[in-house]
């Protein structure tokens, strides 16, 4: 038996690549607003609840492009 | 609650995010997440009017004082985002409404009788209304007309508005070219806006609707832990809606009154010494 014979499920290799390539984006993003959070929460504490609200919605606009991924995956067929 | 999630947890995880249409009044069919709003937005009416007869000026705690700081914290939010606090003021209404809608709508859509577990025929009988792309779509070309008009009529006509997109002299062509693509970014809000909290809710009922299936007879036990992260993500998710409205707003409100007066960025503008956080004093320059 080849490769070739094999029947491979193209839909899960392609679901499982949209969910794998499309996190990394978003687990960095939100990783690098968070620890640039710390970083500023640190250098001056007093600013933490105004950051905070700030970080807030930066993690929300990061967020967006993984749930695209995620809701992407249910129109591959 | 144990009972419904097992029902879920034994027919397979199946979420209907298409609505689906229950009634039929006339040529308009009403579907599920309609029918839910309606019931949502009468409740919200009946709370927040019978919170509001009873808001005593010193406070006796419970159910009214909850509804205070949200109110509260709204507008002191829309308030300062504005250099002028008087031009917030007017906004605030609208902004503490939709916050409520939309933390309320979240909220009670996470009753096990909303969605999959409460069923008539195939399709479920109540739906999330922020759970349904046309309920956002709705509320996000809604929320960005207010913020088009209101806009408009603070920066004082069309001509003062647009100018707001260009940096600069709208004749230099580096300028115009940022300018007209702002402008092509400013259309795609209400697409942002409305598919943010669509899919914030309609995967949050698909990860719980998962792990219920997952647990199979310990359905309550798995599924407790992401319907208390959802009960989280749907206040924050109520919090960026309205901050992002008001933000677009009031950006385009504050570049409008910054042009009037030249901008000044000169040493004079900047102060000399800052507050620390410690109180300290430091001086600079």
């Amino acid at each position: 038996m080849t490769f070739a014979d094999a029947a491979i499920n193209t839909t899960i290799i392609s679901k499982g690549l949209i969910l794998g390539g499309g996190f990394i984006g978003p687990g960095i993003g939100i990783g690098l607003v968070g620890g640039n959070y710390l970083q500023a929460v640190g250098r001056n504490p007093g600013a933490s609840k105004f950051l905070l609200g700030q970080a807030l919605i930066f993690v929300a606009i990061v967020e967006l492009f993984g749930l695209l991924a995620f809701a992407s995956i249910f129109i591959v067929a | 609650m144990i009972g419904l999630l097992r029902v879920i947890a034994s027919s397979g995880p199946a979420v209907h995010v298409a609505p689906a249409g229950v009634l039929q009044i006339g040529s308009l069919t009403v579907t599920n997440s309609m029918l839910y709003g309606w019931i949502c937005t009468l409740f919200i009416s009946i709370v927040l009017i019978w919170t509001a007869h009873r808001v005593t000026i010193k406070p006796k705690g419970g159910f009214i004082q909850y509804v205070e700081v949200g109110v509260d914290f709204i507008s002191n939010l829309v308030e300062d985002s504005f250099d002028n606090k008087k031009i917030g003021r007017k906004y605030v209404p609208f902004f503490v409404t939709i916050f409520f809608f939309i933390l309320f709508n979240n909220w009670l859509g996470l009753l096990p009788i909303v969605g999959e577990g409460f069923r008539r025929g195939n399709f479920p009988l109540l739906r999330p209304f922020t759970g349904d792309l046309n309920g956002t779509l709705a509320m996000g070309a809604v929320t960005m007309l207010v913020v088009y008009v209101a806009s408009i009529r603070e920066s004082g006509g069309l001509i003062n508005y647009l100018k707001h997109f260009f940096v600069g002299n709208p004749l230099n062509p580096l300028f115009l070219f940022i300018g007209l693509l702002e402008m092509l970014t400013d259309l795609t809000r209400v697409i942002s806006l409305s598919l943010r909290l669509f899919l914030n809710v309609t995967i949050g009922e698909i990860l719980i609707t998962v792990f219920a299936y997952l647990g199979h007879f310990l359905a309550p036990l798995t599924a407790l832990p992401f319907t208390l992260l959802e009960v989280l993500v749907a206040a924050l998710q109520a919090y960026i809606f309205t901050i992002l409205g008001t933000m677009y707003l009031a950006v385009a409100v504050n570049g409008a009154s910054e042009h009037a007066d030249k901008t000044d960025l000169t040493d004079e503008a900047v102060p000399g010494t800052m507050e620390l956080a410690g109180g300290e004093r430091a001086t600079h320059g």
